[in-house]
């Protein structure tokens, strides 16, 4: 099989969307077969050797460019690679329209949209009605983006929507070492990961802020650590102050990837109280440490967490918000159950499910 | 129709947990002075108070099955129970009594919670597996009946029928959530599956909730919406729709009318509660006894209606004169029968207490006709709000934003509104959902102290349920949104909820033919335009009863149940409403801005907007019942 990926972005950021994009092209190369090649367009990242390619293609991968935000460029390159491609796998909403249009220059093409989340869950404007009326696929990252995006466009072929979940990155291991890194020091000691964005306040730290005093109150050494950075964390600060918890957070800002892997081993348990996450790749990756995880009944979230790995609240609810991480603090979750239910999103699961919707 | 109540706790000494069931039953006595019985084993305690409707010598509840394996508490009644016993009986199940409770719990022991979809009627019920040691319970499609409950520490669980029963558990807490006063102000009910009190759950409409014997507890939607399109199943003209809608309204009166004690009806002189008196009169049986309440002030009476509708029925007719200073006199009696606070529902209380004064026990309501035949003015406008959404998004965002605050800053409140839409709502969902709102939302934040505030606007201006009712109306139609929106939200939330527990104040059991989970099947997927013309209102169910229903009655245009509270609120309410908003009184409510809620009442009083009713009674409820509740 011939494909196409066409991305916002890979590895410029380390954002929720790029993780998982890499993952596709991992995928795609490990699936397409004898004779097969994988092509890549990236809209954002910056031309030059990129060390981690390596880790997401193979012998498979053909051409990979990146068009360092030159539009023009990018909407060129893809229109040239997918003359010669099967299928092209379209990274994110707003390219759908050249996944279209290279449609119409080779007929025989095929093109599949990957439908992460808040990106999908709002009414399309013409061009993309159009572009979404003629996918071959659409990836949904939850069965809950899947239904938002039938409520938009009511007459797409439901038949055509597939939920094909996140995944976890397999050259992020949760290995021995990171497991016996995990020191309870501060109980209980609960991490959150992010962005800060003030667009992204729906993200609930502040709502994890306002939980502290009340869980204070049950354990004096409650820390609550919060990896990320953005133009909300004034705020975010401010509130902390006010409420005369600043002494109990920390701000981690932007860590490396062995940094947080040491941060989700070393946590008692994760939260990310969010209203909008279509799926929270957070979560597995909490999950694949054995870290029970709280989350929003929001979203794609219930997807992910149930009752046997964390709690989920409702967005905005500060005492059932603090009562989920007492609760988790009084009765915790098997950590061998938490691991499995993250094993159930493996890379190999995600991949096969990948090749059965593009084939 | 009954009140039920139980503690499942892996923690609680039994004796607690006796006691505390006992108190909860007592508590609910009203809903069912008949019998009362009590069911004690391991962790779990279930007791239940009867009013007796079927087979009223047996029935006693909780019953087990006579392997002693399930154990069932219901509040409702089964309508088809007849019909599912000879079903039952053929795959070998043998009855001792002529209630259907008997049935329903049979039928969950051969079924499971597959017995579900089978049920035709209003229930709410719990059953303890004593093999498998799992707890479930369910509520009926539409929400006809209620089920509150609250987790308790240990994987334990406290359920009822009335939230006040909860609270005299003694477990739980009698805080209000400022959040869910928030949601009030914004609904004129909290919707589900919020209450007023913090920590307390309502289990949603059409919603089922299990523990397992680990001790997890899941809910679930067991009932949705009916397919929007079922091709072979609709009409194939007017005619025809006309016809097979005469059928199902034959056969929702003659399931409605079982009973073993008297049964009446509510008669408004409106088109629906009009209808359904006219069918059951056709039906046959002793004459029937039909209810309404009269209003002294002129333009709100619909006496003239209802006794035209009554005299061409042959009914054995009751009015009921209604006045503001017996509304003002039986206030206290009022609020102390709320379980959450209601800007709506006086009408029921009185047309139940004048029913069963009048020696029916059960009485039948046109309630959910304006649900299913676009009796609101929502089926007019919102389509049409809904083809302008387009062209307003494709104006510059600046454009946008300047308009809206510009509506924002209006003194008139439909302006408010109308920016609520136009910078809130995507879809019709979202308009459909936005316009059964009370408040604009900048008056309902202002309303709010700071805390209450923030978390209000944390929930955001949405429903609660946004997204399971707009994913459970994929693909239906502009008619069938906004009618499963109306069924949803304000007859499940408001109507529904009202009727429950102002009927059940005076040990009557309402029933409400419309709201029918058969004839909603039959009617959902027919075409829109046989169910709702713009330009008759009702004209469906008018046709199909035309031969009942006299010609004047069909044609005159929508009243409803309405009370003249404008002119009440300023004359024999108004020592009432000068006490609640006063500054002694609002200081029972800490998430309320009292300044604000003083000038509510205040502009009220002089710039006298007869429209501003409803606004300013709905806080006044809250306030009262903040209130109430320190008494």
């Amino acid at each position: 099989m011939k494909s196409l990926l066409v991305s916002p972005e890979l590895f410029l950021n380390n954002g929720g969307i790029a993780r998982i994009l890499r993952l596709y092209l991992k995928s795609l190369c490990e699936n397409a077969g004898a004779g097969g090649r994988v092509d890549s367009v990236v809209l954002n990242d910056r031309p030059g050797a990129e060390p981690r390619l390596g880790r997401y293609s193979d012998p498979h991968l053909g051409e990979h460019i990146a068009c360092d935000r030159r539009k023009l460029t990018f909407i060129r390159q893809t229109l040239r690679l997918a003359r010669k491609a099967d299928w092209l796998v379209c990274g994110h909403l707003h390219h759908l329209p050249i996944a279209w249009l290279a449609r119409r220059l080779n007929p025989r093409l095929k093109y599949a949209l990957v439908a992460h989340g808040i990106e999908v869950w709002r009414p399309y404007s013409a061009v993309e009605r159009l572009a979404l009326r003629d996918a071959h696929r659409v990836l949904c990252v939850s069965d809950y983006t899947r239904r938002q995006i039938l409520r938009f466009c009511h007459d797409l072929r439901p038949e055509r929507l597939v939920v094909v979940p996140n995944t976890l990155d397999p050259t992020f291991d949760s290995d021995e070492d990171t497991r016996a890194t995990a020191q309870p020091f501060a109980l209980p000691r609960i991490l959150s990961v992010g962005r800060l964005a003030a667009t992204d306040s729906y993200k609930g730290y502040d709502t994890l802020i306002e939980a502290l005093p009340a869980i204070r109150h049950e354990h004096p050494a409650v820390r609550l650590r919060i990896v990320g950075q953005g133009d909300d964390q004034p705020r975010l600060v401010a509130l902390a102050a006010q409420l005369g918890v600043t002494g109990l957070i920390d701000f981690l800002g932007s860590i490396n990837d062995e940094a947080l892997r040491a941060e989700y081993a070393a946590c008692d348990l994760f939260a990310l109280p969010s209203r909008r996450e279509g799926f929270g790749l957070v979560y597995l990756e909490a999950m694949s440490h054995g870290k029970p995880c709280i989350g929003a009944r929001a979203g794609g979230v219930p997807e992910v967490i149930n009752e046997e790995v964390g709690q989920l609240v409702e967005y905005g609810n500060i005492p059932e918000l603090a009562a989920a991480v007492m609760e988790l603090m009084r009765r915790p979750r098997d950590s061998e159950i938490v691991r499995q239910h993250a094993a159930s999103f493996a890379f190999p699961v995600f991949s096969q499910r990948l090749h059965a919707a593009l084939t | 129709m009954c009140g039920i109540a139980g503690i499942f706790s892996p923690t609680l000494p039994p004796a607690d947990r006796e006691a505390a069931v006992a108190r909860m039953v007592q508590h609910q006595a009203h809903r069912g002075p008949d019998d009362r019985g009590y069911y004690s084993r391991g962790e779990l305690t279930m007791g239940m108070c009867r009013l007796a409707i079927f087979d009223p010598a047996n029935g006693h509840q909780p019953m087990s099955t006579p392997d002693g394996r399930f154990t069932i508490v219901f509040n409702g009644a089964i309508y088809n129970h007849r019909e599912l016993r000879a079903g039952l009986e053929a795959k070998g199940w043998s009855f001792r009594t002529q209630c259907d409770t008997e049935v329903l719990l049979a039928a969950f022991a051969h079924h499971g919670p597959d017995c579900l979809p089978r049920l035709r009627g209003m229930f709410a019920f719990a059953i303890w597996d004593e093999r498998e040691r799992t707890f479930f319970a369910a509520r009926d499609p539409l929400g006809i009946k209620p089920l509150y409950y609250a987790r308790q520490p240990g994987a334990g669980l406290i359920f009822g029928s009335e939230l006040s029963a909860l609270l005299v558990s003694g477990y739980l807490s009698r805080e209000i959530d400022p959040a869910s006063a928030g949601e009030y102000l914004a609904w004129f009910s909290v919707p589900a599956p919020r209450t007023i009190y913090q920590g307390i759950a309502n289990l949603p409409a059409g919603h089922c909730l299990a523990i397992d014997a680990h001790g997890t507890l899941r809910t679930r939607a067991c009932w949705k919406m009916p397919a929007p399109a079922q091709p072979g199943r609709v009409a194939g003209n007017y005619q025809e729709f006309i016809h097979g809608l005469r059928h199902q309204l034959e056969d929702t009166i003659r399931a409605h009318r079982v009973a073993d004690v008297p049964v009446g009806a509510f008669l408004s002189g409106g088109m629906d509660s009009t209808a359904v008196v006219a069918l059951m009169a056709r039906a046959g049986g002793a004459r029937l006894k039909t209810f309404s309440l009269v209003f002294g002030e002129a333009g709100y009476s619909e006496q003239a209606s209802a006794r035209l509708a009554a005299q061409a029925c042959d009914t054995d007719h009751t009015e009921d004169l209604l006045t503001g200073a017996r509304v003002a006199a039986d206030l206290p009696q009022i609020l102390a029968s709320f379980d959450q606070p209601t800007g709506d529902g006086i009408n029921t209380y009185y047309a139940s207490q004048m029913a069963r004064a009048g020696g029916v026990t059960v009485a039948l309501s046109g309630l959910g006709g304006d649900e299913l035949f676009g009796g609101y003015p929502s089926f007019r406008d919102l389509p049409r709000l809904q083809r302008f959404l387009p062209f307003w998004r494709k104006l510059p965002a600046g454009v946008r934003h300047s308009l809206v605050t510009r509506l924002q800053g209006s003194s008139n409140t439909r302006a408010r509104k109308l920016a609520d839409f136009l910078s809130q709502a995507r879809d019709l969902h979202e308009l459909a959902a936005l316009q059964r709102r009370v408040l604009p939302e900048g008056q309902r934040l202002a309303l709010l102290a700071p805390e209450a505030r923030r978390q209000a606007e944390r929930l955001g201006p949405t429903h609660p349920m946004l997204d399971d009712f707009a994913s459970e109306l994929a693909g239906a139609d502009p008619f069938q949104i906004i009618s499963g929106w109306e069924l949803r939200t304000y007859m499940t939330d408001t109507l529904l909820r009202d009727s429950d527990v102002f009927s059940m104040a005076h040990s009557l059991e309402l029933r409400v033919p419309f709201v029918d989970r058969v004839l909603l099947e039959w009617l959902w997927p027919q075409a829109a335009w046989f169910k709702y013309d713009p330009r008759r209102t009702k004209a469906a169910l008018a046709d199909a009863t035309a031969d009942l229903v006299p010609a004047a009655l069909r044609n005159r245009p929508k009243q409803g149940f309405a009370l003249p509270f404008a002119k009440w609120m300023l004359a024999d309410l108004r020592p009432f409403l000068e006490e609640t908003f006063s500054p002694g009184s609002l200081a029972a409510c800490p998430w309320l801005d009292a300044t604000e809620v003083a000038n509510l009442w205040h502009r009220y009083t002089t710039q006298s907007d007869p429209r501003a009713w409803s606004r300013v009674w709905t806080v006044a409820m809250l306030v009262a019942f903040a209130n109430r509740r320190q008494a």
